[in-house]
Order: structure tokens, then sequence, then C-alpha cells
């Protein structure tokens, strides 16, 4: 009996503790605008041609700010709508997980940008280089912060891990012709884009599931 | 079962309300008011008996400030009361183990 009560303690001080430490903050509306914003600019870099090496980074980094300040302002939106503060624990905990792999994505682009800033040719092979990258730096990062928040987002970060892996082993074949025909802008649109859209998809359909149980 | 480690549970945190608030405070390096008392669905009279008694006995220490122009009340464990709540969660640790053997 006695054990019971002791047993039953040390669970409810390991679950309040869980609960506390991870991020609750509905994540569903973060990935839905980011998915959006992702394939948007994939599109409008496709059709606009921003072709060389330089732009393409200007170009996607741009996009990746405002999609940061757009999950920002969303976050906000939902603790003033909670009456929570914005910069919470979780929240501190989280940005510092995805601190390391984004600012190693941010040094790369500013070399890379220095690097081909006089370049006006086509810079598709160096874009695609940069792709892959991004989506290893940004699984890292995805995968860290899962040890705040709930337990999809790992899978979330290995998804893009092995969306990398894949594209390397595909740039390794010796016909590479079809590279050449593989706009990064689109690629990304889909990695990206289509990655975020998905989960947040995803996240909606299973969060309406667990409302209505 | 030795009844002493029982007997040596420190009485403060034992009651449920307070040791929901330790658990969490343990798990965070501080925390408002309104989320103490949403996330432990109690009334804001609960928590601030409790939180009080915590505060007496030295375990925990609140801070009031201001965000967007309203007051704001956090709450943090000190370093007696963070360590009140790992031995507590020894004891409680040790207590299992003990039944445990005998069963």
């Amino acid at each position: 009996m006695e054990t019971d009560w002791a047993a039953e303690h040390l669970q409810t001080i390991r679950t309040l503790m869980e609960r506390t430490a991870v991020y609750r903050r509905a994540l569903a509306p973060i990935m839905v605008w980011n998915g959006i914003a992702g394939i948007f600019a994939g599109l409008a870099g496709w059709k606009l041609a921003f072709n060389s090496a330089h732009v393409f980074i200007v170009f996607w980094s741009t996009a990746a700010l405002l999609a940061i300040i757009g999950s920002f302002l969303l976050v906000r939106r939902q603790a003033i709508k909670d009456s929570e503060p914005f910069w919470s624990p979780p929240t501190r905990r989280i940005a510092q997980a995805l601190l390391p792999p984004l600012f190693i994505g941010a040094f790369l682009n500013g070399c890379a940008v220095c690097g081909t800033w006089s370049d006006k040719s086509d810079g598709s092979y160096l874009a695609f280089i940069q792709v892959l990258f991004w989506l290893f730096l940004y699984g890292c990062a995805a995968h860290s912060a899962a040890f705040f928040m709930t337990r999809g987002m790992k899978l979330f970060g290995w998804i893009f891990i092995a969306a990398g892996c894949a594209l390397f082993l595909a740039a390794t074949v010796p016909d590479k012709n079809w590279l050449s025909g593989l706009s990064p802008h689109l690629l990304m649109a889909g990695t990206f884009g289509g990655l975020h859209l998905a989960y947040g998809i995803y996240l909606y359909l299973t969060e309406k599931g667990k409302n209505a149980s | 079962m030795n009844p002493e480690a029982f007997l040596n549970l420190d009485r403060v945190i034992h009651e449920k309300g307070r040791l929901a608030i330790m658990s969490m405070l343990a798990a965070s390096p501080e925390l408002s008011f309104t989320e103490l008392r949403d996330a432990l669905s109690m009334t804001d009279g609960n928590v601030t008996t409790h939180i009080r008694t915590l505060q007496e006995a030295g375990y925990v220490a609140v801070a009031k400030s201001y965000q967007n122009k309203r007051p704001l009340t956090t709450v943090s464990l000190t370093t007696a009361g963070r360590k009140a709540f790992t031995d507590y969660v020894d004891l409680l640790e040790k207590i299992v183990q003990q039944t445990r053997k005998i069963k």
C-alpha cells in the first residue's frame, strides 16, 4: 500500500516536471506559416530566376528571416491570448537549442555570399550544395529543439537529415544531367516548404482529434 | 518497512498542492503565478496560500515586476528549496525500494 503512494508521488513529480519543461505552444500554425512561406519563396525565386549563387543565398536568407519573424509573432500572439509570458523558460531553451546550427548556417551563408559576390554566372551547383547544408543544419536544429518539444519534432529533424543524405547520394551518381534541370528554388520549396506544410497539416489533424476525444 | 524514512519526509513539501508546485519549479528556472495556477487547476487563493507556506519555509522566492504594464508575479526555487526537493525525492525512492525488497 505504502509503496503505491510513494511510487504514485514519484510518477506525479515526473509528469509535472516533464510538462513544465516541455514547450507547450501550438506548433501547427507555425509549421503551416513556414510551409506556405517556403513554397511561396521557392516559386517566386524560380519565376524571377534568381540563379546566381549569392542572390540565391541572400534571397533565401531573407525568406528564412521573414519566416522566423512570422513564427515569433505567432508565438507572441498565443502567449498574449493565454496571458503567459512570451519569453518563457521553455521558449528560451528552444531558442538556445536552435542557435548553434542556425549560427553555423548564417556563418556559411556569409562566407558563400562574400566568396561569390562578383560571380554573375549561373550558380546552380553551389546553390545545390547550399541546400544540402541547410537541410543538414536545419535537421540538426529541429532535432535539438525536440528535446524540449513534442516527440514528433525529432522525427521531423531526422526527415530533413534524411532528405539531405538522399540528395547528396543522388548528386554522386555519374550522370548529373538531372541536376541541371532541377531548380534549387523548387528544391527548397519541396523540402523546406513541403515538409513544414505537411507537418503542420498533420498537427492540425491530430490536435483536432485529441480535442475531440 | 522501516517507518523512519516515512517520518523523515518533509511535511512542508509532502502536501499534494505544494509538492506539485515544487515539482514544476524544479523543472524550470522560474514560473509565473498564472502558469502555476493554470497548469495545476488551482484557485488564486490556493496557490497564494501554498506559495506563502513554501516562502516561509525558505523554499521559494517570489519576485514582483511588470510586463506590458500588467503586474507579473514570478516564483522560483531557492537553493534550500532545491535541496529539500532533492532530499524528498531521494527519500521517496528509498521507500519504494525498501518496500519492493520486503515484497
